[in-house]
């Protein structure tokens, strides 16, 4: 039937537009293929704007119009090889659209290596011991006035420190002794300002650190920092100069860490409990509203059934985070928000499966109690209901923990639990701590899943 | 008496399930339905009290017109119309007694039923009822904890709830192996010939027809083609109503 058509038309149709060659031949399809591909590559010439492009466009829009000329006089063209060009092609792009860089993951190994044993042995985050700290502290005038102050009078039987010179000027070099300090202790040196401001003293880029020896006693040089504004450096003030040992003692307790990530874990816990439980008992009457086999009775009943299931799929198709995102905007940041989230998600989640599971009731008994003359509610008390609660149970505790490693998630948006202080501890690159959080919640929904698996495997 | 008048159901697939049946069932009768597969003997039960809707035709028993019912008067026709079926339709996870009691529903106020509140009496007739089937002992068991026989006798005492005039049993024994058969269907007997309860039965055996039945109809591809008593059918009428290729099965 292609012999009717003029060759020469075709292939100016399809010069024209693209594809509508082969339309006008009766090969729609064909021709609805070239008309894509002419502008996928079309669209991609206009975003990245590469002249390869525009080449392989001209051919395809060339070959378009010879293949359509061929067609009509009963010939063809091969096709299979520019069509596989292009979707190389497609791939190309999308190849450097992603920034695909396989090397990377060879080059980065080195970088993950302190966060990822950070997270697997969070250990040292979890806990920690009290601190007992020695102290000796001297005054230092700074810089020196006419009536330098005298050393401060050192306690009898305790730590105490002797500095080379009671003032000193900004950068001058001073000598530190101590003795009764802890033998064979890292010590540090701290400096407080005329306002009472303390900081680690650092030289050369590091904190100055010192060991004691077996005495007890050490011997340090430091530096005298600028610890006051630029324009009061001239002003003789008063400083202090602090060394510190420290070590830990008594036993070890769970750190603030691990209490703050406790406390979280609970809320996250309670709020998949009260989402999952606000989720069920919103979704349990709408699961019968969206049953077909209950709701095919009348067409009033029919346009109830499909008015609700699409809710419940718009509703299903919007992610939890996005609802949490909402929720915070509506309620302001918190558990309530993530609380509200997740319960609108598994609404929509269990009124599907729940209806489903109605859906796949045995039919029977409904038929046997509607014929003993009972109303449509006493059959679904007694025929549905019966049926359904050992499914329910399980799909709501399946939720629940669903629901739980949701909430992780939840926080990061500010929708309360645990993901909070995750996210917080990640981006202060504190891992020790985003480690605590990871196993807590690692725990957690590992016993979930485990116990809800094993209560589904009771009742279904 | 029910009468029933140029029956016809038609699916909506297309399927002509009963085409144009008419015939009259007295008051304490035991009527047989037989026919192959397929050939309309559910559907005419379930037409009689409409779980499934005749697409024309008329019902009438003792004068009223079932199939003009509205939906109440249709819930209190059903009260009286007891009906078994082959796969017992038991709520499986629900106690035998919570199943035997859902044959009263229709008597009892929505509300009621929906706390599961059943009056003494009702709990009374529902152990009598047991006990009439020999099952009193398995009242509190679940029902798919008992054997297929077990569970249609749990049926029957369902549909005795209803204190029912008519008995509509829809192959209630194709389940079933031959004993358990007999004795099921004995239980029917005696509910037709102590309690006058009319009975209309769909079996798959003629031997069983004949055994129990006091009249049999023969439906073949939705068409009334026999109506009379069980002597009457010979190997003419059995060629007839099964088909040239059939071969007699006796179940004893």
């Amino acid at each position: 039937m292609n012999r009717k058509k003029n060759p020469l038309l075709a292939g100016l149709l399809s010069l024209f537009v693209p594809g509508l060659g082969q339309a006008y031949l009766g090969d729609r399809r064909l021709g609805t293929t070239f008309l894509t591909a002419v502008v996928v590559i079309g669209g991609l010439l206009v975003w990245k704007n590469a002249r390869l492009l525009l080449f392989v466009l001209l051919a395809f829009w060339l070959l378009g119009a010879w293949d359509a000329y061929r067609r009509a006089q009963g010939g063809k063209t091969r096709l299979a090889i520019p069509f596989l060009l292009a979707a190389f092609l497609v791939y190309a792009v999308a190849w450097q659209t992603t920034e695909i860089a396989p090397m990377k993951l060879v080059k980065g190994v080195g970088d993950i290596k302190p966060l990822v044993t950070d997270i697997l042995w969070p250990i040292p985050a979890a806990f920690t011991r009290s601190e007992v700290v020695e102290t000796a502290r001297d005054v230092m005038q700074v810089p020196c006035s006419d009536t330098p102050p005298s050393a401060e009078p050192q306690p009898e039987g305790k730590p105490q420190i002797h500095v080379s010179s009671n003032c000193a000027a900004i950068g001058e070099r001073i000598t530190l002794t101590g003795t009764g300090f802890r033998p064979n202790w890292p010590g540090e040196v701290w400096w407080e300002n005329p306002i009472g401001q303390q900081f680690f003293v650092r030289q050369g880029g590091q904190y100055l650190r010192f060991r004691t020896d077996a005495q007890g006693s050490f011997q340090i040089e430091t530096q005298i920092p600028l610890a006051v504004p630029e324009d009061m450096r001239n002003r003789p003030q008063i400083h202090h100069i602090e060394v510190r040992v420290h070590w830990p003692e008594g036993p070890w307790r769970a750190s603030q860490t691990l209490e703050l990530t406790i406390a979280k874990i609970l809320e996250t816990i309670f709020l998949a409990l009260m989402a999952t439980t606000f989720g069920i008992i919103v979704a349990f009457p709408i699961s019968f509203l969206a049953a077909r086999n209950l709701m095919s009775f009348s067409p009033v009943s029919l346009s109830i059934y499909y008015t609700t299931r699409a809710i419940l799929n718009i509703t299903r198709s919007i992610e939890p985070l996005i609802w949490a995102i909402i929720f915070v905007v509506w309620v302001g940041l918190g558990p309530f928000a993530g609380t509200m989230a997740l319960a609108v998600h598994t609404i929509a989640a269990l009124g599907k499966v729940f209806s489903e599971s109605i859906e796949g009731i045995d039919t029977g008994p409904i038929e046997a109690i509607t014929a003993t003359g009972a109303n449509r509610l006493q059959t679904i008390i007694y025929a549905v209901v019966p049926q359904i609660i050992p499914p329910y149970i399980a799909w709501s505790v399946y939720r629940w923990d669903i629901n739980v490693r949701m909430s992780t998630i939840i926080g990061m948006v500010g929708g309360g639990g645990i993901g909070f202080l995750l996210i917080q501890w990640i981006r202060l690159l504190r891992y020790e701590d985003a480690g605590v959080a990871v196993w807590a919640i690692a725990i957690v929904v590992s016993i979930l899943d485990y116990s809800s698996s094993k209560i589904r495997e009771r009742l279904v | 008496m029910l009468k029933i008048e140029h029956l016809i159901k038609v699916y909506e697939d297309g399927t002509r399930a009963l085409d144009d049946v008419s015939f009259t069932v007295q008051d304490g009768e035991f009527l047989v339905i037989i026919g192959l597969s397929g050939s309309g003997k559910s559907t005419l039960l379930r037409c009689i009290n409409r779980l499934v809707e005749p697409t024309s035709g008329r019902i009438l028993w003792d004068g009223t017109d079932i199939t003009a019912a509205s939906l109440d008067e249709l819930r209190r026709i059903r009260r009286q119309i007891g009906m078994i079926f082959q796969q017992f339709n038991l709520v499986k996870r629900s106690s035998v007694l919570t199943n035997v009691l859902s044959g009263r529903l229709g008597y009892v106020s929505s509300w009621r039923s929906l706390i599961g509140q059943f009056s003494r009496e009702d709990m009374q007739r529902a152990r009598r009822n047991l006990e009439r089937v020999g099952i009193a002992d398995k009242a509190n068991n679940r029902a798919d904890a008992l054997s297929g026989g077990q569970q249609q006798r749990v049926g029957i005492a369902r549909a005795l709830m209803q204190e029912p005039r008519l008995m509509l049993a829809d192959e209630p024994v194709a389940s079933l192996d031959p004993s358990t058969s007999h004795s099921v269907l004995q239980y029917l007997e005696a509910l037709n010939k102590q309690d006058g309860v009319t009975i209309m039965c769909s079996l798959h055996f003629l031997s069983l027809a004949r055994a129990y039945g006091t009249r049999i109809i023969a439906l073949k591809d939705g068409k009334l083609v026999f109506e009379g008593l069980p002597a009457e059918i010979d190997e003419d009428r059995f060629k007839q109503i099964y088909g040239e290729d059939a071969v007699r099965v006796e179940i004893l």
